[in-house]
């Protein structure tokens, strides 16, 4: 398993993938084929939680300033994918938000109100 | 005998499935829940969205027509500023701006480039600004010398113009400079012939000339009607782009309502 990383373009946030534990996702996110785009991080973490090597943790860094609907669905598939791991690893989500972005603050809550089990801090700049 | 553990095997798949088909809507619900809050939230944001490009874009265009406003006022101000060492009125800046489109746009040219000439035509003498006033003003005829420093100001004109790569001012350059041509061959600065003479000169000279010959200036008295018409007729190719010429008799009206619209005040 290797770490992964992609680069921010003008409709994608910039994402990296790290084999000690930890995600980070940061910018604008509202490419044309969503699920395409995010179908690499998605099977990464799967395989994060299969791997028998990886860390019993794992920190993922969100900071999504734009985002269209399909990316919030996926989104929730990513957090469903945590959801599903949060037994047996040590699970932070750290949703970073602007102060004044009202809809990346309501994101951040509906995940909290969706996923009740799962340690997410909502993080204002 | 475990007589308890016997379950009809049908029931048994029954119950599986059933229990496979409450998990199965669930999630389902879930997801249409989920749908449904992700696209309430979408809608709202799209809302938002949408309102705040919209209040952009007034924003944005308010501050295009103040540009273009503002634009508009400094050229007609610096037209008016070369006109008034010349003891012309602004109205005449004016008229010459009218007329410069009717004739644009009898020409031809686009709705955008006869505008355009309109908002240019009144800084063709914008080059007087550097004559002197000794000579600007005199009354009567001057002297050769005299001459050659007044027809200076087609240059200068341009050369305070050329810098800028605004079509608008661009614009203003060329008919600056050669508003003075002839479509003989016979004027200056460049002796430039026909169709090498820009055709916004070429238009700018004649509504300039018309202009000029009906209003009494500080070498000559106002010329009348038939006076004007004739030296048209006379400089008809000469002086004068024909076409142009034809396209002032042929829409002499339009050419008379603009001067009555914008007569001097007496």
């Amino acid at each position: 398993m290797n770490n992964l990383k992609f680069e921010a373009t003008q409709y994608t946030p910039e994402i990296s993938l790290e084999t000690y534990g930890e995600i980070n996702i940061k910018g604008k996110s509202y490419p044309e084929n969503t699920f395409e785009f995010y179908m690499p991080i998605l099977q990464w973490l799967r395989t994060y939680f299969t791997e028998p090597n990886a860390p019993h943790s794992l920190t993922v860094n969100v900071e999504i300033t734009y985002f269209n609907s399909s990316s919030s669905k996926l989104f929730f598939d990513f957090f469903d994918i945590l959801d599903a791991n949060k037994e047996n690893f040590n699970i932070t989500v750290n949703w970073i938000f602007d102060q004044e972005n009202d809809s990346a603050k309501e994101a951040g809550e509906d995940f909290i109100e969706d996923f009740v089990d799962l340690t997410i801090h909502l993080i204002a700049k | 005998m475990e007589h308890d553990v016997i379950k009809n095997p049908l029931i048994v798949e029954l119950e599986l499935l059933r229990a496979n088909f409450d998990k199965t809507t669930e999630k389902l619900i879930k997801d249409i829940q989920r749908h449904e809050k992700i696209m309430t939230k979408a809608d709202k944001r799209q809302k938002q969205e949408y309102d705040e490009l919209q209040r952009k874009f007034a924003e944005v265009e308010a501050l295009q027509k103040e540009i273009e406003e503002t634009q508009k006022e400094v050229i007609f101000t610096m037209g008016s500023i070369g006109e008034s060492r010349s003891k012309e009125t602004g109205n005449h800046v004016r008229r010459v701006a009218e007329y410069s489109k009717l004739i644009a746009l009898h020409y031809g040219l686009s709705e955008h480039d006869a505008e355009m000439l309109k908002q240019a035509s009144p800084m063709h003498d914008i080059g007087k600004v550097a004559i002197p006033d000794a000579i600007l003003n005199k009354p009567g005829k001057l002297t050769p010398e005299e001459f050659e420093i007044m027809k200076k100001h087609t240059e200068l004109g341009y050369d305070m113009l050329k810098h800028s790569h605004r079509p608008l001012l661009q614009t203003a350059a060329i008919v600056a400079h050669e508003h003075h041509e002839k479509f003989n061959g016979q004027g200056y600065p460049r002796g430039l012939k026909g169709a090498n003479i820009h055709i916004y000169s070429r238009i700018t000279a004649f509504a300039d000339v018309f202009d000029a010959l009906g209003n009494q200036r500080c070498y000559k008295p106002a010329w009348s009607d038939e006076e004007i018409f004739n030296f048209f007729h006379k400089e008809r190719g000469e002086h004068f782009d024909p076409k142009i010429v034809d396209i002032f008799f042929k829409h002499l009206s339009e050419f008379l309502h603009i001067r009555e619209t914008f007569k001097d005040p007496i």
